[in-house]
């Protein structure tokens, strides 16, 4: 007995010890079983497991060495909107890529850039310890560029086409054929057991209208409707099967839930609202830089070029900068001291910073108003300016006028234009003459007057126009600069300061925003702000505001191929489903203007905007102006990315019978396709083509080529050996070959000539992109050698670039492969003529008061809208300022977004960025944690009138006081965060991709509108995610 | 070899002389080695090594961090990660960012500061003569490594180190930290961090080299040159710019709300 | 209040040293502890100590063999420990305690044979046991002589052992700069006293095993030995926190400043000395209570090791704030501490089954010594 005791006690030791040392033993024993089995001692024994340098340097005679184990390639980054050129280091044999770094040649990883004539040879030794050009000629990936390529092995990628199982949004798929999928989606029928569903053929009807009763909608295929996200080098293909082969006018990318309210508003001073020209500071050589609601190094596009200048700029106390923001981000650095400073600002009242430092210039004197009277750009250069503005074309100011803020026109005092032209260019803009009557300004020889106003007398009546500055002017004059202090919460003495130094750097300095702008107030704010720019005439200057160079055109007419127009091309019309168009010219005005009551439209008309994927869902669901049938999401994601719509719509969403068919492409499941029927595998990064251009912030001309470095990993649309792999290509192909539509087949394309020849391939497409870049230009680009080949990876395309193109051109396609892309020379940024000036200039005026907007009127309201600058309060789309319906009182916070320094919006899985930083607590201000009773690290409730969420908070003096900022990219509910089902197989659960929130689970509905909304702003329709009222407490 | 004053009272940083174009590279690199102690057995006792073609005789590595240029993008960070394969969790270098309340005359009321920290490659390393088995060692170009033929991964040159610069690596079994990239440095590369630094915050070099970028730059710096904790004793060869003294040392505040995840085992 | 400074971004280091070297440094502790308790009985023959020193003996030889287990498995690679013999290195307190370990080790073992031969040899001749173990017990006793030159040799070589244990054990921790926690000259003292506290502690538990010799004379001396190593701990503890409040030492203020802030600290440091107290208190006023005196002073000496070394590694170096050490359930943690003491007891039951504790407690069991 006792001894049995004793055994159990000794044998219960035994175990816990046998238990607690095993892996101890398992060490030792796998240590000295290594010795014995003679495992080979392991090379690296000082490196860890770091993988052999993909080549080496001699740094004393800088011969390069390849590693011949890995392969070295030049493509483009995915890892945000920026997509820089990168390099890519890729382990030959197992495909993995080891490590992503920059690409010398591009402007975008780069400052300055390496030369395209340089050898690739002389790229690699570029990055070496040789003669340290290493570090002269850093190129760069930022930490996210980095991070993101452990997406290309993650386990969440959809690698065949999926097929629900069950409800949609069940989390459940079932893998499935690419014919199966073709057939499906194209033939239609009972695909899920819940009743017939229409397939794309069916719903191709170029010639029944939606709506006989409204023919402006236009036909059927319209109520089939692509969202896509940004232009990654692939849009014109895809464009050109839904536009011009299927022949649906709604497709539509991310730009209204993006920064839309800020390209609206520069898009309003470039004179162009649909287009949207937009500048950037010069940082390379600005003195002095205001950048409000934008964050330079900490996002932005383009965002390593941005912040590497910006850090140069202020270490070597060449720039000045001020970020004003309700939220301090990494774009203030305190080592840089003063030369960087964070101005905290109450969310969305931006436009009265503008016309406070507009109030103190006009006080002062420091308008350039001798650079506004410029009336033309020939005048303009006469007095070395090179930019003009139509501050003196006189603008209709008779109250009541049908004309009432526009621009008078020639034919408008009745000038001879034919009746075709009138209002169009042909139609001359006019001025103040010297002898008090309206002259053409494009012909005048000097500048004009500023300060002019008459009336005229048209037709017996009288018709009062002023010029466009005085309207400004008295939008100026009607608040002081303390009116505007008390409004934006910024200090009229720092507004003061802020003006004095914009005004004291000449043409050098310039204010920029952008993501700020996306607040109920969005647009003026945008348009007040860009409109400093002009007040001080720093437009095409170095140093000033700047243009983008632009990209190299693949997908046009081009030199050697036309990759644009094909027998057959449709030419999608009718009515935007966001209704991007006059109000005035539907039927609903028709009918209610016969009415007798033209006001309220049944739902804003945005005129004024781009196409708006904000108002698409909501839209579409309430009818509005028609259902759609059909909705394809390639690479976007709606659910997550527009503020308060998933509350909207998410319920619909899921019913088959609202919308019938929903097809996304996509190399991952996302919160937005996670409600599809089908989801079709698409390239991820490395492994896509594309002919990508930097979106702004580039002065020189700059493309970025995108090539399958690495095989891709999806599934083959075929069983056949040449089946090549599933992707948006390779099905928008099978779809037109099922739907036998025209713009693909073997004859879809041209060359030169006038020759034949097929798209039924992706590098049909591409390759032959690439050739007519190549000969872009004055001469076309020279050949890349075989060593260029053999270095670079390019080798690998070889066999297909041979096959597709002539022989004169596939050396000189695959020399664009070789360097990632075709680049300006960084030198050509001036020019030539005069080095103060840029090379690519925007030679068409500036706006101070828009034609468009100031003529157009709130189909809500009927009210006409201000066409200038204007201190405007964040309001709903009729008018009523958002505190009159949310009062202070019962809604004391306001909250922002801001992006993530790491994360952007689909990173997530990233995990080596959540390493770093694993999720998004609210960034709260003492004081206001003070009164919730709440410190960093507590959980607290975060409410908006439009959700809920419950989130940890961090507490410092970082943020505004009176607002809640949370940062962007976290509070995901798909891409990893939850486990589908595939088949019989489960995804694996990672818990800590769902950390965080998603502010946009917060936002709010328009309470002035009637149907489903989402809180847009009134002239850009762009998504409000700044400045949401809300209330914190304690958890 | 002249002291240099790090400015905040503290005892001297030895520094390379930026005067020293006179001095032969031979000179001035014995005044370096003068710098290790003599406890530094596993110096002496370190693995022969193998000559790698880019290994440039004569050189004593070293960084220079200008803070006023970093961007707190962590570029640094995942690439180094990428290059070494270094295990979830585990950082041989980070950028550690702070929101800073600017004092209340201030012109604003708070500021980012940002930090990237990585292994000095110190000439007075306390990690080496803890080693109990030698593996740890400076290397003459100033490395300072751990031979993971010989590192039993006992830990101690972990607790030794004042910058919390090593760590286990749970999948090597070994003591781990920067290396420099001495693996690229030997290929004729820079570190991987330094490459693609995307503010250039990050400036490599040879501290024997006058002519070079690193000594310019430290030169240009004069008495803004700083390092961590000069009190240690330890001569970092990691030095920096814009350096605020409330980081210098351990930081006083609230830390980060967020901890690794344990390794699991 | 709302800090001036706080750490948006960064990361933390993970403990280094686990808690195995919390179990390493707590029963090399114990062992050499008890070893000293055993002197005065066995070595020094004083009466009344006979019994309580060869229990503790018996506990020196427990913890001293199973500790050396726990130091293995903190290594990331045990497999090479026979490293430490092939290079030597003279700078490292940790290389030489590779060398002091055998020869404590060695000392320990040669004086516990020597001082327990006699008993094996009774043990064998008693006829309780069974044949099997009867005949380990006899070849074990070797003869069952006293060979009290050879034993006085042993314990010689044990005690310079000991010794030089105590010593590195403490230098290995002290010498750590860069935590400002640990880089104390009164550490190693604080690490001696309650490991000598420990050692009694121990004593007292085995007593409990030995009911028969569980006399209160014994328990009483033990007492008021425990009793004095308290003070003494509660003294050291007390200079330390003096010259980290007075500032008169710059490395004690600083390790005070390091971990004043942390709450999760000051409730172990305010444990540890209350628990001290306690100790003192109960020894003085209740000498009786041996077996929870006995577990308190173990406890204690436990406490006192894991924050040290837990909690030191808790203060970041450079980092804002604390890491959070969470004790994991497997190997590296609650399991790595169960299993060295499942080792223990399995050890304890395979030394207890030759030689019982009654017999070895029994202060009539003579050995003739
Ligand atoms: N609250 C808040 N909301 C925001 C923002 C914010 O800052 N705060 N930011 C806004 C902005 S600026 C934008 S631009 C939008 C973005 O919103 P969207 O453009 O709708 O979508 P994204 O989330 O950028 O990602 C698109 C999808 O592309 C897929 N994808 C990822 N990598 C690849 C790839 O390599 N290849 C292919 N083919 N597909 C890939 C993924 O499924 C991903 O979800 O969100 C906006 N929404
Ligand atoms: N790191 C990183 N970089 C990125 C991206 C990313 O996700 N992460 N995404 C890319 C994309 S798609 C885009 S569009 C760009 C966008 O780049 P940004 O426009 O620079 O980024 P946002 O964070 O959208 O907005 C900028 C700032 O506006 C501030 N803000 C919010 N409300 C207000 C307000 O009412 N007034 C003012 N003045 N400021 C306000 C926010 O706090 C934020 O810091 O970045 C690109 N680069
Ligand atoms: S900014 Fe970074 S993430 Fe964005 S494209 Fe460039 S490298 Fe990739
Ligand atoms: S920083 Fe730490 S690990 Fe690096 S050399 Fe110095 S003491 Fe050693
Ligand atoms: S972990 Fe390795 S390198 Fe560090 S002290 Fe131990 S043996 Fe030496
Ligand atoms: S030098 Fe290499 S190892 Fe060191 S931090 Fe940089 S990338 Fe990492
Ligand atoms: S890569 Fe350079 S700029 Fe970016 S965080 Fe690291 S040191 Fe700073
Ligand atoms: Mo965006």
């Amino acid at each position: 007995m006792k001894i049995a005791r004793r055994q159990i006690v000794a044998a219960g030791g035994v175990a816990a010890f046998a238990a607690g040392f095993s892996q101890t033993l398992g060490r030792a024993v796998g240590n000295i079983a290594d010795k014995v089995m003679g495992k080979p001692a392991p090379e690296k024994k000082l490196w860890g497991n770091a993988a052999a340098p993909e080549f080496t340097v001699d740094p004393a005679t800088g011969k390069l060495q390849p590693n011949p184990a890995q392969q070295v390639s030049y493509t483009a980054c995915l890892g945000c909107t920026t997509q820089c050129g990168v390099r890519v280091r890729v382990d030959k044999e197992s495909g993995r890529v080891i490590r992503v770094a920059g690409n010398p040649y591009s402007p975008l990883s780069t400052e300055p850039h390496l030369p395209m004539k340089a050898s690739v040879r002389d790229s690699l030794i570029a990055f070496s310890r040789f003669q340290e050009k290493g570090l002269a000629g850093r190129s760069t990936a930022c930490g996210r560029g980095n991070a993101v390529l452990s997406q290309m092995s993650s386990p969440f990628r959809v690698l065949t086409p999926l097929k629900r199982v069950g409800p949609r949004n069940s989390g459940k798929w079932e893998p499935i054929s690419f014919a199966q999928l073709v057939k499906e989606v194209t033939e239609g029928g009972d695909l899920f057991g819940e009743g017939p569903v229409a397939g794309f053929k069916a719903l191709r009807d170029l010639a029944t209208p939606i709506d006989p009763a409204q023919p402006e909608l236009g036909p059927r295929v319209n109520q089939v409707a692509l969202l896509s996200s940004v232009n990654d080098g692939r849009e014109a293909f895809a464009r050109r099967f839904w536009n011009k082969s299927y022949g649906t006018l709604n497709f539509v990318g991310h730009g209204s839930y993006c920064g839309g309210s800020y390209r609206s508003g520069s898009g309003a001073l470039f004179g162009d609202m649909k287009k949207m020209p937009h500048a950037k500071p010069d940082l390379a050589h600005s003195e002095f830089v205001i950048f409000v609601g934008t964050a330079p190094g900490n996002a932005g596009n383009p965002f390593k070029r941005t912040g590497a200048m910006l850090a140069k700029g202020r270490s070597d106390g060449t720039l000045d900068y001020v970020v004003v923001d309700p939220v301090l981000t990494n774009a203030d650095n305190r080592a840089a001291g003063d030369r960087g400073r964070w101005i905290p600002i109450r969310p969305g009242t931006d436009s009265a910073l503008a016309l406070g430092m507009m109030r103190w210039m006009l006080d002062n004197g420091r308008i350039n108003t001798a650079y506004l009277a410029n009336p033309n750009l020939a005048v303009a250069a006469q007095q070395g300016e090179p930019s003009f503005t139509s501050a003196s074309w006189l603008v209709v100011s008779e109250a009541g006028h049908p004309r009432q803020g526009r621009f008078l026109r020639g034919s408008d005092i009745g000038l001879p234009v034919d009746e075709e032209e009138r209002y169009k260019d042909a139609d001359p803009y006019l001025i103040l003459g010297a002898d008090g009557k309206p002259v053409p300004a494009g012909k005048a020889t000097a500048p004009a007057a500023l300060d002019a106003e008459t009336v005229l007398a048209l037709n017996d009546k009288p018709l009062a126009v002023q010029t466009a500055w005085l309207l400004l002017k008295a939008s100026i004059q009607r608040q002081s600069v303390e009116e505007c202090a008390d409004a934006c919460g910024i200090p009229a003495a720092t507004i003061a300061a802020l003006a004095e130094k914009f005004t004291s750097h000449g043409r050098k300095a310039a204010v920029i925003a952008h993501g700020g702008m996306m607040s109920g107030a969005g647009f003026y704010n945008a348009f007040s702000l860009m409109t400093l720019n002009a007040l001080i005439g720093n437009l095409n200057w170095k140093g000033g505001l700047v243009m983008n160079g632009g990209g190299f055109k693949d997908d046009g007419e081009g030199p050697r191929y036309n990759l644009d127009t094909f027998p057959g091309a449709v030419k999608p019309k009718g009515t935007p489903l966001g209704r991007n168009v006059p109000y005035e010219k539907s039927s609903e005005f028709a009918r209610k203007k016969a009415e007798g009551k033209p006001y309220p439209a049944q739902s804003p008309w945005f005129p004024n905007a781009p196409g708006l994927a904000t108002e698409w869902f909501t839209g579409a669901l309430n009818g509005y102006p028609y259902t759609i049938k059909a909705l394809i999401l390639w690479s976007s994601n709606p659910l997550y990315g527009i503020t308060g719509v998933r509350a909207q719509i998410e319920k619909d969403l899921a019913d088959p019978k609202k919308i019938p068919l929903i097809v996304s492409v996509d190399p991952l499941i996302n919160e937005s396709n996670a409600y599809a029927d089908y989801i079709v595998p698409d390239s991820l990064m490395y492994e896509s083509w594309g002919w990508a251009a930097p979106w702004s912030g580039v002065p020189t001309k700059a493309c970025t080529a995108r090539w399958p470095v690495v095989e891709p990993q999806a599934a083959k649309t075929s069983d056949a050996p040449d089946g090549q792999a599933i992707g948006m290509e390779t099905f928008f192909i099978a779809l037109a070959k099922a739907m036998a539509l025209p713009g693909f087949g073997p004859e879809a394309l041209s060359d030169a000539e006038g020759n034949a020849l097929p798209l039924e391939r992706p590098e049909h497409w591409y390759l032959r992109g690439g050739a007519n870049i190549a000969w872009l230009g004055k001469e076309p680009v020279p050949d890349a050698t075989d060593d260029d080949l053999a270095l670079s990876g390019v080798d690998r395309l070889r066999p297909l670039l041979e096959a597709t193109l002539k022989p004169e051109e596939w050396r000189k396609v695959a020399f664009l492969y070789t360097r990632g892309g075709r680049y300006q020379p960084g030198k050509d940024a001036q020019d030539e003529a005069n080095p103060e000036w840029q090379t690519n200039r925007f030679n068409k005026p500036l706006w101070l008061w828009s034609d468009a907007v100031g003529g157009s009127k709130n189909s809500v309201t009927g009210k006409r809208f201000s066409g200038c600058a204007t201190l405007h309060e964040p309001a709903f789309i009729d008018g009523t300022p958002m505190r009159k319906v949310y009062p202070q009182a019962a809604w004391p916070l306001q909250v922002i977004s801001f992006k993530s320094a790491l994360q952007n919006s689909y990173s997530i899985a990233a995990t080596r960025l959540t390493g770093i930083h694993p999720e998004n607590p609210a960034l709260v201000h003492p004081a206001d944690a003070a009164r919730a009773g709440l410190k960093s690290g507590d959980t607290a409730t975060l409410s908006t009138p439009g959700g809920s969420v419950k989130t940890t908070v961090i507490v410092h003096e970082g943020v505004m006081q009176g607002v809640v900022a949370i940062e962007h990219g976290f509070g995901h509910r798909e891409l990893g965060a939850r486990a589908h089902r595939i088949g019989d197989e489960r995804q694996p659960d990672k818990p800590a991709l769902r950390a965080g929130i998603n502010l946009n689970d917060l936002g709010l509905s328009d309470p002035t509108r009637t149907g489903k909304s989402v809180w847009v702003d009134a002239v850009s329709g762009a998504a409000v995610r700044n400045g949401l009222p809300a209330r914190l407490v304690r958890a | 070899m002249k002291e240099m004053r790090n400015g905040s009272g503290e005892p001297p940083v030895a520094a390379p002389n930026p005067h020293a174009c006179a001095e032969s590279v031979s000179a001035s690199r014995r005044a370096f080695l003068r710098g290790i102690p003599v406890l530094t057995v596993g110096a002496v006792a370190a693995p022969a090594l193998a000559e790698a073609p880019g290994a440039q005789a004569g050189a004593h590595w070293g960084m220079l961090v200008d803070v006023r240029k970093c961007i707190g993008c962590q570029a640094c960070t995942v690439a180094c990660i990428h290059e070494n394969a270094v295990p979830e969790g585990s950082f041989r270098t980070i950028v550690s960012t702070y929101s800073v309340k600017q004092a209340d005359d201030a012109a604003q009321p708070a500021g980012t500061y940002v930090l990237p920290r990585l292994c000095n490659h110190c000439d007075n390393p306390p990690c080496i003569p803890v080693c109990p088995v030698g593996a740890t060692f400076k290397r003459a170009d100033g490395l300072v490594l751990v031979d993971g033929e010989r590192c039993v991964g006992c830990a101690y040159c972990v607790q030794a180190c004042p910058y919390d610069a090593r760590f286990i690596n749970h999948e090597t079994g070994k003591a781990d930290k920067c290396t420099f990239c001495g693996h690229r440095l030997d290929a004729g590369l820079l570190p991987a961090c330094v490459e693609t630094c995307v503010g250039g915050a990050r400036i490599f070099g040879d501290l024997n080299d006058p002519e070079g970028e690193l000594r310019r730059r430290m030169k240009a710096a004069g008495s803004e040159l700083k390092v961590l904790k000069p009190e240690a004793g330890t001569k970092p060869r990691v030095f920096y710019i814009g350096l605020d003294e409330r980081f210098q040392g351990k930081v006083e505040g609230q830390g980060a709300l967020w901890k690794p995840e344990s390794h699991g085992g | 209040m709302n800090p001036t400074i706080v750490e948006t971004v960064n990361v933390a280091r993970e403990v280094a040293w686990l808690p195995w070297a919390v179990q390493y440094f707590f029963l090399i502790g114990l062992s050499y502890g008890a070893f000293l308790i055993s002197l005065p009985g066995i070595v020094g023959r004083r009466p009344g100590w006979t019994g309580i020193s060869r229990l503790a003996l018996l506990g020196a030889l427990l913890c001293g063999l199973t500790a050396p287990v726990a130091l293995l498995a903190d290594l990331h690679q045990p497999g090479r420990f026979y490293h430490f013999y092939l290079y030597f290195t003279p700078s490292s307190w940790m290389s030489w305690g590779a060398f002091f370990i055998p020869v404590y080790l060695t000392g320990l073992i040669l004086y516990a044979w020597l001082a327990l031969r006699p008993l094996l040899a009774q043990q064998a001749a008693d006829g309780n046991l069974s044949p099997r173990l009867a005949a380990l017990c006899r070849t074990l006793a070797y003869g069952g002589h006293e060979s009290r030159g050879a034993l006085l040799a042993a314990a010689a070589l044990a005690f310079v052992g000991a010794a030089l244990v105590a010593l590195y054990t403490g230098m290995e921790v002290m010498v750590v700069q860069a935590r400002p926690l640990w880089d104390t000259p009164l550490l190693p003292v604080q690490f001696v006293v309650t490991a000598l506290a420990g050692g009694i502690g121990l004593t007292l538990l085995l007593q409990r095993f030995a009911p028969a010799a569980a006399g209160a004379p014994e328990t009483l001396r033990l007492a008021r030995a425990l009793a004095a190593t308290q003070l003494l701990a509660l003294l050291v503890g007390a200079v330390w926190l003096a010259l980290g409040l007075s500032g008169l030492s710059p490395s004690h203020a600083q390790a005070l400043a390091q971990v004043a802030p942390s709450a999760s600290w000051k409730l172990t440091a305010a444990w540890a000395a209350g628990s001290a107290a306690l100790t003192l208190w109960l020894a003085l006023r209740h000498p009786g209570s041996g077996v929870l005196i006995g577990l308190l002073a173990l406890h204690s000496a436990w406490m006192m090791r894991w924050t040290v070394f837990i909690g030191g590694q808790e203060v970041p170096k450079t980092g804002a704030g604390f890491y959070q050490y969470h004790l994991p359930l497997g190997h590296e943690g609650l399991l790595g501490i169960v299993g060295t003491f499942g080792l223990w007891i399995a050890l304890f039951v395979a030394l207890t089954a030759l030689l019982p504790v009654a017999r070895l407690g029994g202060e009539n069991g003579r050995t003739n010594i």
